[in-house]
């Protein structure tokens, strides 16, 4: 009997889990461990950081999906890790009791999400900064009472700057942000009170619309539509002002401070602010059969577990070979070691990085989030039951393959609300195999706004719930 | 930098038009699934 031990129960954690019991829980032991006990539905805590959904809608408690799926859950923190073949563990402590947990393991799956840097930027977060963010459920809860507490103060007249966008320059999840900014304005809007906020878009990217993926483009009726002119066209007709190119450095009580490509240094005011902090890799222990770190074969610098990836290339060699993206997701000095999500290293920037004359690099992340780690845990997954089963993996997507989809809500009514619907094939630009400047397929490429969007992402909210409770049919629905 | 670009009235007409955003959420939905099941490999 093989034993699967899986770190995380996010959509990378979650998702690998729920294959992993399916195709091979009644035969082998499959263990999560998560130091959180329920599954957050990431996407709608854009609607909870405004009040427009109540947090409890979210979230579901895991214990009876694994108990229904033969996956044992643990809830605890997993702390250690000993890879070193002949005595391969996990070392956790419980949540409910602080006690020592190990979880030895033939197989293992890294997939914990990241860990929220807010120390990379003086003064950022809601713990011991200034700025709130919606990236756990507890942070969305806490942006909620600030933004509808700042709104008693618009309705008792008072104008406001509302600064929204990334909070360091390798900051990643633009997507998140720009579905905040939009539904911060939306519900102003209906309440009337949009006159009275100064609403900004500070974010890191090259171009607005670039989402850290170097931008959507689609062909339409024979014309190339490119998403920095449609996000520009949504800021535009929304009154959003924005700002890109800069770089996140510090935030003082009301004032952020930036550095942008030319590397001016200069400062915003701002009432009410929610910045995304970067994103590192969760600070493990990695330790050798001697007790030694061996922390260098496991991660890179940031933290990421290295996987299959062609790590140390240069930006424009990278931008060539989309070879050099990992496919199967595994760790190259312990074949029996996985990362999923946003845990796997990247080999590189997907957009265009740049380092000004002070030497900030500035380069927005690229996204692993959604979608993108839905799929990962899945092949990491059935790569895994292969092996167990056959001895050899079958399976294999990498971001220069994989399509992926990202409705930025706008509004959650299904009357007025709003919706932009991207599709991008694939991710990461492949220029070997589409032959245009873009490196992706035009036609499937898709970036449309409507109300038909929010009712998709109402379709999603629920729909997805639905698949990661393990309801009947939860296979037939894509990541 | 700032530009003036915004949606014309024809786009923001047809954003809200009910019974072509109807034929647009079929459109965007059978359009993610073909390329997800295309992408997803055995």
């Amino acid at each position: 009997m093989a034993k699967v031990v899986v770190i995380g129960a996010g959509f990378a954690g979650h998702t690998a889990a729920l294959y992993l019991g399916s195709q091979i829980g009644r035969k082998h032991e499959i263990t999560v461990i998560s130091n959180r006990d329920v599954f957050g539905y990431v996407p709608s805590w854009v609607w909870v950081g405004v009040g427009h959904m109540k947090p409890d809608q979210t979230i579901f408690k895991l214990k009876p999906v694994y108990d229904k799926m033969n996956v044992k859950f643990i809830h605890a923190a997993a702390k250690e890790i000993h890879p070193d073949a002949g005595d391969q563990y996990v070392l956790g402590e419980e949540v409910s009791s602080g006690k020592e947990v190990r979880l030895d393991y033939d197989y293992l799956v890294i997939a914990p999400g990241p860990l929220l840097n807010f120390a990379g930027t003086p003064g950022l977060g809601p713990e011991n900064g200034f700025t709130h963010s919606i990236c756990s459920l507890p942070h969305a809860i806490k942006t909620r009472d600030a933004y509808l507490a700042l709104c008693d103060r618009m309705q008792k007249g008072e104008k406001v700057k509302i600064v929204i966008g990334t909070g360091h320059p390798g900051a990643t999840c633009q997507g998140a942000a720009f579905e905040y900014i939009v539904n911060v304005h939306k519900d102003l809007v209906k309440k009337g009170l949009r006159d009275k906020a100064d609403i900004l878009w500070l974010s890191n990217e090259p171009s607005v619309g670039d989402f850290g993926v170097n931008g959507v483009q689609i062909k339409r009726n024979g014309h190339l539509m490119r998403s920095e002119e449609f996000l520009t066209s949504v800021f535009n007709d929304h009154g959003i002002r924005y700002q890109v190119q800069s770089g996140v450095t510090k935030v003082e009580d009301g004032k952020i401070f930036w550095q942008n490509y030319e590397g001016e240094e200069g400062s915003t005011d701002f009432d009410f602010s929610m910045l995304i902090p970067q994103f590192k890799g969760q600070p493990f222990k990695y330790i050798g059969k001697d007790g030694e770190d061996i922390s260098a074969r496991m991660v890179n610098p940031a933290g990421f577990v290295l996987v299959d990836g062609k790590y140390g290339l240069p930006y424009p060699e990278l931008a060539q070979t989309p070879e050099a993206w990992p496919s199967r997701y595994q760790n190259p000095t312990y074949k029996n070691v996985f990362a999923a999500g946003i845990a796997f290293a990247p080999p590189g920037p997907i957009s265009k990085p740049f380092t000004n004359k002070n030497s900030l690099l500035i380069a927005p992340a690229p996204p692993r989030t959604g979608m993108v780690s839905g799929v990962i845990g899945r092949v990491v997954a059935l790569n895994i039951v292969d092996l167990i089963e056959k001895g050899e993996m079958t399976h294999s997507e990498p971001m220069t393959e994989m399509v992926a989809a990202c409705i930025a809500s706008m509004g959650d009514s299904l009357w007025d609300g709003n919706a932009v619907a991207i599709v991008m094939k694939p991710v990461v630009p492949d220029r070997k195999k589409y032959a245009n400047e873009f490196g992706r397929d035009l036609f499937t490429s898709h970036l449309e706004m409507g109300v038909s969007g929010a009712w998709m992402k109402f379709m999603l909210h629920h729909t997805f719930i639905w698949k990661f409770k393990a309801r009947p049919g939860w296979t037939i629905i894509p990541e | 930098m700032q530009t003036s670009q915004e949606f014309s009235k024809a786009e923001k007409f047809w954003m809200n038009f009910k019974i072509y955003q109807l034929w647009r959420f079929i459109v965007i939905n059978v359009k993610i699934l073909a390329a997800v099941y295309q992408s997803k490999r055995s």
